[in-house]
């Protein structure tokens, strides 16, 4: 990590510094003992003045010199005694370097190529341009592999080289020769294709809706909200500029968010990281509920819960909305025990350093949701969805959706 | 250099096992479904709470601004009731101290007390020589079995009946049954004879009054009132960051505590300002009437000044304990004290960096919290630890 890098070098230098510090200090001493003798030399045959000023002159250097090395020398104590223990560098798990490489260099966490990111878009032939940004920052269409990388995190140690190696994946590409290709492959396709959907779809009612959407495509970048989950706030600060030089592309007054993470990040921290970041900023959820009287009925015979995402539940305050919705819709539905404020997390955060712990949460918080007896689980937010659909047993036939699919049924014909 | 890999590998292994400890899972649902259900029940009683709740928040965050000038004033005034009152900068400094008032053979009979759990104060006592009983039935049942505690106010919320009765009956060498209340009257005879024979009695403190000295504890056994009235010596160790200005005040502290740690009514609430003392032969106050003749106030510190420094983490100090955040704990349902160290959850990840194992510690526990937020929901104080566990985690991440 470049910051570390910097701090080891200072680190270094500082012991560098010191041995040619000693050095000079001996030398210094030694050339004014010599001097002094060659003084008393030229006493013998008389003093010039010229001599005087020049012991002076060393002399001072001299005291000089002992001031700093006085310095040193209780920097050196004090680093013994451990005062300096807080600056002691840490070594982290490599899957957060990892995570953070790829959004740094790659622009999304996985390394994805933007294209495979904007590939859903094709048929829709969306301006780049326009008043009302369609921003997924690629968190649907990154759900699969995230799901493929932590199964083979469960079976590898997150300490070893070879777990390093292939979470690098196409970040490490280069080095090792891994063909990330590969490791990728093992996503499923029909997997591939529903998260890819989801965009698509989430596209297609907006515009049906009336919105008139614009899309950066292949450009668009993934919002790095992870590099402010995880702490690497000094990485975001340059990366949340780079993010909005794609919106300001886009020339967009409001920008509407899929994932509720992307939202959070672009409401709360954006503006405190980029100048006159003036956007609007939405949940694809508010601008359904804006339209909600022009919504298709849906009667599809079966009970819904819905499961509200932390974000949006609490930090957004969005929970009505989603009710307003469904009600609109002519859709019968269940709460859960735990809902609204009271949500009960889906285990996702966790997930790419506990995986196992992660995956219990989920699967606790589908029973939660289960205790309603209802047959589908709606969510409004990717990695809910992700973490739900991995924490279910696999005898388990209740259907777990994103709102968006939900919403497509009635958009269909 | 650190290898915190080394520590969230180990940590990592610990936390999988226990969330699928089953006597964990059933004993976790259970409490969170009681926690919850009395919570809402007294909430709905008491429904000025909220309010009062909103007001201690204020106090608290006044009491945190002044800690040294309240500080002063609170050992001031247990020097006026007659009480010695101490300063421990650190952990070492406090059981030193301890250590020095108590000195060695002793008998010893102990209240629950993160504070102790923090210092590792049983250890020590015995350590020098001491015979150190746990009086709350949860931490002795842990004393036997030599584990730390799972949850801040019900330590042994892990271990189910059965696993008891196998711990006593080994313990007191005679038949105990699984049946609770069998379970509960051993434990008190043999502990009742260690009240009346214990030489220092000692306790932590939910609150402290700085105007008045006085040391406020909330309990529901009665062991609390008996380890620190029955023995000669009482010595109250408690961390400054629960001393308030006013005994009023103190009061409400104490109400919201109790209120949000699911005691409905406590059985007990106990208030000692200082020595046991009588007037009653012509006037001439005389110590050690029937209660202890001598009165310590050990004030520990251990990095809270730090942190009441930290404008990002100041706000962890206005914890009260109550434990409620702990059942709202996604992580904490599944594995209890198993995501802690010593302090559990979002807000012990927060406690472990500045005052009980730092940040190496620390690390992972921070790493592990979800950032949901239904602990800021529950909580009385509406601590924000998502934010706090963020802020740690850039300071982890930036060295």
């Amino acid at each position: 990590m470049h910051l570390k890098k910097i701090k080891c070098y200072f680190k270094f230098c500082n012991y560098y510094l010191l041995y040619w510090y000693f050095f000079f200090v001996f030398a210094n001493n030694i050339f004014i003992i010599l001097m002094i003798g060659v003084v008393r030399l030229k006493n013998q045959y008389g003093t010039t003045p010229y001599f005087i000023e020049y012991i002076i002159h060393r002399l001072k250097l001299f005291t000089f010199g002992q001031f700093f090395n006085l310095i040193i020398i209780i920097r050196l104590i004090l680093l013994k005694i451990g005062w300096d223990n807080m600056a002691v560098e840490i070594k982290l798990p490599p899957v957060l370097e990892i995570i953070r490489g790829n959004i740094v260099k790659n622009g999304n966490p996985l390394a994805l190529k933007g294209s495979e990111v904007a590939a859903w878009a094709k048929d829709l032939k969306l301006s780049s341009q326009g008043d009302l940004l369609f921003y997924t920052g690629g968190e649907y269409q990154l759900l699969p592999y995230i799901d493929s990388l932590v199964s083979t995190m469960t079976v590898m140690d997150q300490g070893s080289k070879v777990f390093s190696f292939m979470m690098g994946a196409r970040n490490l590409i280069n080095k090792t020769g891994i063909n990330a290709e590969k490791i990728y492959a093992s996503v499923l396709a029909k997997d591939r294709e529903r998260f890819n959907s989801i965009s698509y779809k989430a596209a297609v009612i907006l515009q049906k809706l009336g919105y008139d959407l614009c899309y950066s495509g292949d450009k668009e970048l993934y919002s790095g909200a992870l590099l402010t989950e995880l702490g690497f706030n000094i990485d975001m600060q340059t990366y949340a500029h780079k993010v909005s030089k794609v919106f300001r592309e886009s020339k967009a007054k409001t920008i509407v968010c899929l994932s509720p993470h992307a939202a959070e990040v672009l409401k709360f921290v954006y503006p405190k990281l980029v100048q006159d970041f003036n956007y609007t900023i939405k949940t694809f959820v508010e601008l359904i509920w804006e339209k909600r009287s022009n919504l298709p009925q849906i009667s599809l015979n079966k009970t819904v819960v819905i499961h509200d995402s932390c974000r949006l539940a609490r930090e957004m305050e969005i929970t009505e909305e989603l009710r307003d919705i469904l009600n609109s819709m002519g859709v019968s539905f269940q709460e859960a025990s735990s809902n609204r404020q009271w949500t009960t997390c889906c285990g996702g955060p966790n997930k790419l350093l506990y995986p196992e712990l992660s995956h219990t949460i989920a699967a606790r918080r589908i029973n939660e949701l289960k205790e309603t007896d209802a047959d589908i689980i709606l969510t409004s937010c990717p990695y809910c969805l992700a973490a739900l659909l991995g924490g279910q047993t696999k005898d388990d036939n209740t259907i777990i959706e994103d709102l968006i699919e939900y919403l497509y049924r009635g958009f269909e014909a | 250099m650190t290898d915190l890999q080394k520590e969230f590998n180990s940590y990592s292994k610990d936390i999988t096992m226990a969330s699928k400890d089953e006597n964990i899972e059933k004993a976790i649902s259970r409490a969170v479904k009681s926690y919850r259900q009395t919570t809402a029940e007294s909430l709905e009683r008491f429904p000025h709470t909220p309010e009062l709740a909103a007001e201690v928040r204020e106090i608290k965050k006044t009491s945190i601004a002044n800690q040294q000038a309240l500080l002063k004033q609170a050992m001031e005034s247990v020097e006026r009731n007659k009480g010695k009152a101490f300063y421990a900068k650190d952990k070492q400094e406090a059981l030193i101290l301890a250590a020095k008032i108590i000195g060695t053979g002793k008998t010893i009979v102990k209240g629950k007390s993160m504070l102790g759990e923090e210092l590792s104060l049983r250890e020590y006592l015995q350590e020098q020589g001491n015979d150190v009983w746990e009086t709350d039935l949860g931490e002795f049942i842990l004393q036997l079995n030599k584990e730390r505690p799972m949850h801040i106010l019900s330590p042994s919320i892990h271990v189910p009946r059965e696993r008891v009765a196998e711990i006593f009956t080994k313990f007191f060498a005679k038949e105990v049954p699984p049946d609770i209340a069998q379970e509960v009257a051993a434990v008190r005879d043999f502990m009742r004879e260690k009240y009346f024979n214990a030489d220092v009695g000692i306790s932590g403190a939910n609150v402290v009054a700085a105007d008045t000295g006085a040391m406020v504890i909330i309990e529901n056994e009665g062991n609390v009132r008996l380890a620190t009235g029955a023995p000669p010596v009482h010595i109250v160790m408690v961390g400054i960051e629960k001393i308030v200005p006013t005994f009023q005040e103190a009061m409400k502290v104490t109400e919201v505590t109790w209120r949000y740690a699911q005691y409905g009514v406590p059985g007990y609430v106990n208030i000692i300002s200082g020595p046991s003392k009588t007037g009653d032969i012509e006037k001439v106050t005389t110590y050690g009437a029937h209660g202890p003749k001598e009165f310590y106030v050990i004030f520990v510190d251990n990095g809270r000044s730090t942190m009441a420094k930290q404008d990002d983490y100041k706000a962890a100090l206005h914890c009260l304990r109550c434990g409620g955040c702990m059942y709202e704990c996604p992580v904490f349902q599944i594995t209890a004290g198993h995501f802690g160290h010593i302090y559990m959850s979002g807000i012990g990840a927060v406690w472990t960096a500045f005052v009980a194992g730092g940040m190496e510690k620390a690390a992972p526990l921070v790493f592990t919290c979800l950032r949901c937020g239904r602990c800021v929901e529950r909580c009385p104080m509406q601590i924000n630890v998502p934010s706090m566990v963020q802020k740690l985690r850039e300071k982890i991440v930036n060295g």
